[in-house]
């Protein structure tokens, strides 16, 4: 039984959310693979992008596109927005709820009151999240694997799943930040709205940054940089952008724990 | 053996707002102890603070002899506690958060746990959501009891209880104590402390105002006393009597508030006939009325609407 542990715990509390959200990557992912072949049937891609001004080009995700495989397809379709968006968005409503959330609704008095410390708590919590993001990325892999076979457009399935790996450390990130945030002020609505806001303005320096000059100097402290910087999905894993976003990680979860430890629970 | 709670100048400002001031109170182990105060008085804040949910501005604690925050987590396996609005999570069995908790705890005998269930006449097979506040209550008592505490911090524990069930939790207190063990109760049921309690603390506005036993607090109280005679008699000869106030004399009948001894009133009065003598036998309301003053009363049976504050 899962009820040993606040791991536990999390786990069984997630089970329905990590369903919603590997089924629907699953499915899109999927869907999208099998897209693939019609589109290419539909009209010229390589002649659509050759054509693509430069400025719409990065916009979507940069400039090294390839549309020539369903790999190069996804890489433009799915990998640099949706995909984020939707892992990162889910790390971070979870997270910012983690602390900020048991404090609103009242159990977090019982909860302490038991022998369990605060850092295990929220530990505990961040591991459930974890599995929980990488079973979401296991299962939209397995999606687009059968998008793939049953379309017949093969992808490069060790390159996607270096791209999920990544989508998932990314996540993660942003979701340390939430995680902080709300270990700092017990405030979900920020610790929700901050970090999804820097999201957006993160990804606009990101892609905007092949155009505009004056955004490469502070290019790399978007934390997607480091996720679309080196076209995962076309080289595969850059293993310093790996380190990068799971410093930033470990770091903030390091302040969360420290806030946490610190804070005044709200009754 | 350790006090069961010891606080020194215990302090906490809410930013420039005051929570509690200079709080020193200690709970002798093997009592059952009744913390009493209005709204906003810093009951709650007083218990957070033993829990260490909030940290001091100033002064210490001790929980069984332990410092509240170094030693948390050796406090936590001997202390259980119920907050005033109590929260549980909702999509939970009563069986499955009772588990859960026990798990949490270590260690939990099952057998004991599950008598309590039965005698709080608790339905663990629903989930908690669908509980009604007494239910919910029942659920908190059972995980605060099971697991054989040395201390039991309790905010309002019996809200929402109907009266049977109090009874059974009057007995379950007086079992720990039987047991050597603490009970600390933080309420607005002034008859349910009268009754069960040994020694009672009262908080206001932030600072602990006294620490008695109830008969010591009782003997300090003002009582009411009528006494009826066959004919009317003067009120001077009554009137400077020593600890004799708001006298009245109503026809035959002599109506007075009595602080201390009632000794000289009584002398005095045997010099009449006496036909009938009533004494209205002070509740703790009055002796909060005593200590507040005749504004800041607390209705006695009656549930406030806010948690404590």
């Amino acid at each position: 039984m899962l009820l040993r542990s606040v791991f536990g715990k999390t786990i069984r509390d997630l089970r329905w959310p990590t369903f919603w959200v590997a089924i629907s990557l699953a499915i899109g992912g999927g869907y999208f693979t099998a897209l693939y072949p019609t589109y290419t049937q539909a009209f010229d891609l390589e002649e659509m992008m050759s054509k693509m001004p430069e400025s719409i080009k990065a916009l979507i995700g940069g400039m090294d596109m390839d549309l020539s495989t369903a790999t190069g397809f996804l890489n433009v379709e799915l990998f640099p927005l949706i995909l984020p968006a939707l892992l990162a968005g889910f790390a971070v409503a979870l997270c910012s709820g983690f602390t900020a959330g048991e404090e609103a609704r009242g159990t977090i008095d019982v909860l302490l009151s038991y022998p369990v410390p605060r850092w295990r708590m929220v530990l505990d919590k961040m591991a459930a999240l974890v599995i929980s993001l990488f079973v979401s990325a296991a299962v939209m892999l397995v999606g687009i694997q059968i998008g793939a076979v049953a379309s017949n457009s093969p992808v490069d399935l060790d390159k996607i799943a270096a791209g999920l790996f990544l989508a998932v450390i990314l996540s993660l990130a942003f979701g340390t930040m939430a995680l902080a945030i709300a270990a700092w002020s017990g405030n979900r609505g920020a610790a929700a709205g901050i970090p999804i806001g820097l999201m957006v303005v993160m990804y606009l320096v990101q892609t905007l940054s092949a155009n505009i000059e004056s955004l490469r100097t502070i290019n790399p402290l978007s934390l997607f940089h480091y996720y679309l910087g080196h076209n995962v999905l076309k080289y595969g894993l850059d293993w310093g952008d790996v380190v990068v976003l799971a410093a930033v990680a470990v770091a903030f979860l390091a302040a969360a724990l420290v806030f946490f430890e610190r804070r005044d629970l709200a009754a | 053996m350790a006090n069961a709670i010891e606080t020194e100048n215990l302090t906490k400002y809410y930013g420039k707002s005051r929570g509690i001031v200079d709080v020193s109170l200690v709970v002798e182990p093997g009592q059952i102890f009744g913390f009493l105060g209005p709204n906003g008085a810093g009951k709650s804040t007083t218990i957070r603070l033993l829990l260490d949910l909030i940290r001091p501005t100033k002064g210490h604690a001790r929980v069984l002899g332990m410092d509240v925050r170094h030693d948390r987590l050796a406090i936590d396996r001997r202390v259980s506690y119920i907050p005033g609005e109590l929260s549980l999570y909702g999509d939970l069995t009563g069986r499955q958060l009772l588990a859960y908790l026990g798990h949490l705890q270590g260690k939990v005998d099952a057998a004991y746990r599950d008598e309590l269930v039965e005698r709080l006449e608790l339905d663990p097979t629903k989930r908690i959501k669908g509980l009604s506040r007494g239910n919910k209550q029942k659920v908190g008592l059972v995980a605060a009891f099971m697991i054989r505490p040395e201390l039991l911090i309790l905010d309002e524990p019996t809200a929402g209880l109907d009266p049977f069930i109090q009874l059974v939790f009057e007995d379950l207190c007086e079992d720990a104590r039987k047991e050597g063990r603490t009970v600390f109760i933080s309420s607005h049921q002034l008859p349910e402390v009268e009754h069960l309690c040994d020694r009672v603390g009262i908080i206001r506005e932030g600072r602990l105002l006294t620490v008695e036993s109830i008969p010591v607090l009782k003997a300090k109280a003002r009582r009411r006393l009528e006494i009826d005679f066959a004919k009317p008699v003067p009120a001077k000869k009554f009137a400077g009597l020593p600890g004799v106030e708001d006298l009245t004399i109503d026809e035959a009948t002599l109506r007075c508030t009595v602080l201390g001894s009632v000794d000289a009133l009584i002398k005095e009065a045997a010099r009449y006939q006496v036909e009938n003598v009533r004494s209205i036998d002070t509740s703790l309301e009055e002796i909060f009325l005593g200590y507040y003053g005749e504004g800041a009363a607390l209705s006695a049976g009656k549930e406030s609407g806010d948690a404590a504050a």
